[in-house]
């Protein structure tokens, strides 16, 4: 199994038990992932995702990298 | 509103001698109910919930009031906001149950995500997959809508349609009347100085029921002993609240202990105590040592749920040593509002008796009640 699909199934598996503590850094894992291979608009899309169920979580590390990312890329203010 | 009920309305607005109560309609059509929600609630400040129900950052309670879904927000300031608990992109609820947040509101359809002043965070994937920005949509324009609120004794007020006077003009007199309570913390304990009455009846009734003490004697015999009738006076303050006073309290729940007084207070709170319903859908009481509040929330024209909340005048108070205090306190007083429901709901059925003409006041005992009926006619003919 290659990282991605790794990384999607541990994504599932945390949506499927609710577990909204661990989703800000799954897709935190991926954007970077995405952004290493240079692929900004998947990167950008994980980085949202990222962002939104940080503030959720109140994972403030996580949302405010994500938010950074996101404004680099012009994606958000 | 049609010249029958323009014609009964003015009957009143009569002198107390003369004045009869609200026609029939007034309790018994669900039509004239909706009039009131924008007549005699919207329209001024009525009481949505209790300070109580958000006691920490972040807590969210969204609420049905009157039909509306609302939401009671404290912030990270501790500042207490309450908003339509509606997303402003497609219109979904925010929020359905009582919720601690972390760092936002997220709409669950989405994820619109707002921040706890109600204004717009981020919106996700607005502009396409991964963009989170579109030139169309303008977030200082797009914060969630706020509802003017005010806190008082405890209680969270709201003016629906945003256009009275501010609360503190509003409830000047009140403010006057009870300097020595309201400008201090209240405490509350929780869940045993809380509790809730599900009656069947118009709201109205429970007010009506409230501000007079001509039923003492017989509804409470058990009260007479130590709050005889005439130690009782009317409070009136047309326009805006009626109740009465007693001159007697002296509330004994234990032989050794009492609970605290508040600090300070003049020697007319030493065996005074002072009962008001502060229209719409307030009813207070304030003694030396306790105040309570009732929340009368309208389910329709025949249902209405009374929430009373009791405080205290210290943190000790609200200790584990006091609690067995506070429940025979929270019981006495749970006590005699169910004395009550068999009036309130009593007087709902006689409002279907076709013939009956909204009755006949006391010029000397139903002066508080009949400041109300006034009250409700006034609105309604804008007089
Ligand atoms: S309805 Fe709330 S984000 Fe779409
Ligand atoms: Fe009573």
């Amino acid at each position: 199994m290659n990282a991605v699909t790794d990384l999607q199934q541990r994504m599932l598996r945390a949506h499927h038990a609710g577990d909204n503590a661990a989703l800000p850094t799954l897709y935190l894992e991926a954007a970077r992932l995405r952004e290493a291979q240079g692929e900004v608009d998947a990167a950008c899309f994980f980085y949202t995702q990222a962002y939104v169920y940080a503030l959720d979580a109140g994972d403030d590390a996580t949302a405010g990298e994500a938010r950074n990312r996101l404004k680099t890329h012009g994606r958000d203010r | 509103m049609n010249i029958l009920a323009q014609e009964m309305l003015s009957a009143v607005m009569q002198p107390v001698e003369t004045a009869r109560g609200l026609p029939n309609e007034f309790y018994t059509d669900p039509e004239v109910h909706v009039a009131e929600k924008r007549v005699l609630f919207a329209s001024t400040w009525a009481c949505a919930g209790f300070v109580s129900d958000i006691p920490k950052r972040g807590d969210a309670n969204p609420v049905s009031f009157l039909g509306q879904p609302l939401l009671m927000v404290r912030g990270n300031d501790d500042d207490i906001k309450v908003f339509q608990n509606v997303c402003r992109h497609r219109g979904m609820i925010l929020v359905e149950e009582k919720t601690t947040l972390r760092s936002t509101i997220r709409c669950p359809y989405h994820s619109w995500c707002y921040n706890f002043d109600g204004s717009l965070r981020t919106t996700p994937h607005v502009g396409g997959p991964g963009n989170n920005l579109h030139d169309c949509i303008k977030r200082e324009e797009l914060g969630l809508i706020e509802v003017r609120s005010h806190v008082f004794m405890g209680m969270i007020f709201v003016n629906l349609d945003g256009k009275a006077p501010a609360f503190n003009e509003h409830a000047a007199t009140l403010l006057e009347q009870w300097k020595e309570f309201v400008d201090r913390p209240l405490f509350h304990a929780g869940q045993d100085s809380s509790f809730k009455l599900n009656v069947r009846c118009n709201w109205k009734l429970a007010v009506e029921n409230y501000c007079e003490s001509y039923h003492l004697p017989w509804v409470h015999p058990g009260l007479n002993s130590y709050s005889r009738l005439e130690d009782h006076y009317n409070i009136v303050e047309p326009g805006a609240y009626s109740g009465q006073g007693s001159v007697v309290y002296n509330s004994q729940l234990d032989a050794t202990r009492k609970f605290a007084n508040f600090d300070g207070l003049s020697d007319k709170w030493n065996t005074g105590a002072e009962y008001v319903s502060l229209y719409p859908n307030v009813l207070l009481g304030v003694h030396r040592d306790h105040t309570f509040a009732i929340m009368l929330d309208p389910q329709s024209h025949d249902q209405t749920i009374e929430r009373v909340e009791i405080f205290y005048a210290t943190e000790e108070m609200c200790g584990p040593e006091m609690a067995d205090l506070r429940q025979k306190n929270a019981k006495m007083w749970k006590d005699i509002f169910i004395e009550d429901i068999f009036v309130v709901e009593g007087m709902q059925k006689g409002r279907s008796a076709s013939l009956y003409d909204g009755g006949k006041f006391s010029p000397v005992m139903d002066v508080p009640t009949y400041c109300f009926h006034e009250w409700v006619a006034r609105r309604f003919t804008g007089k």
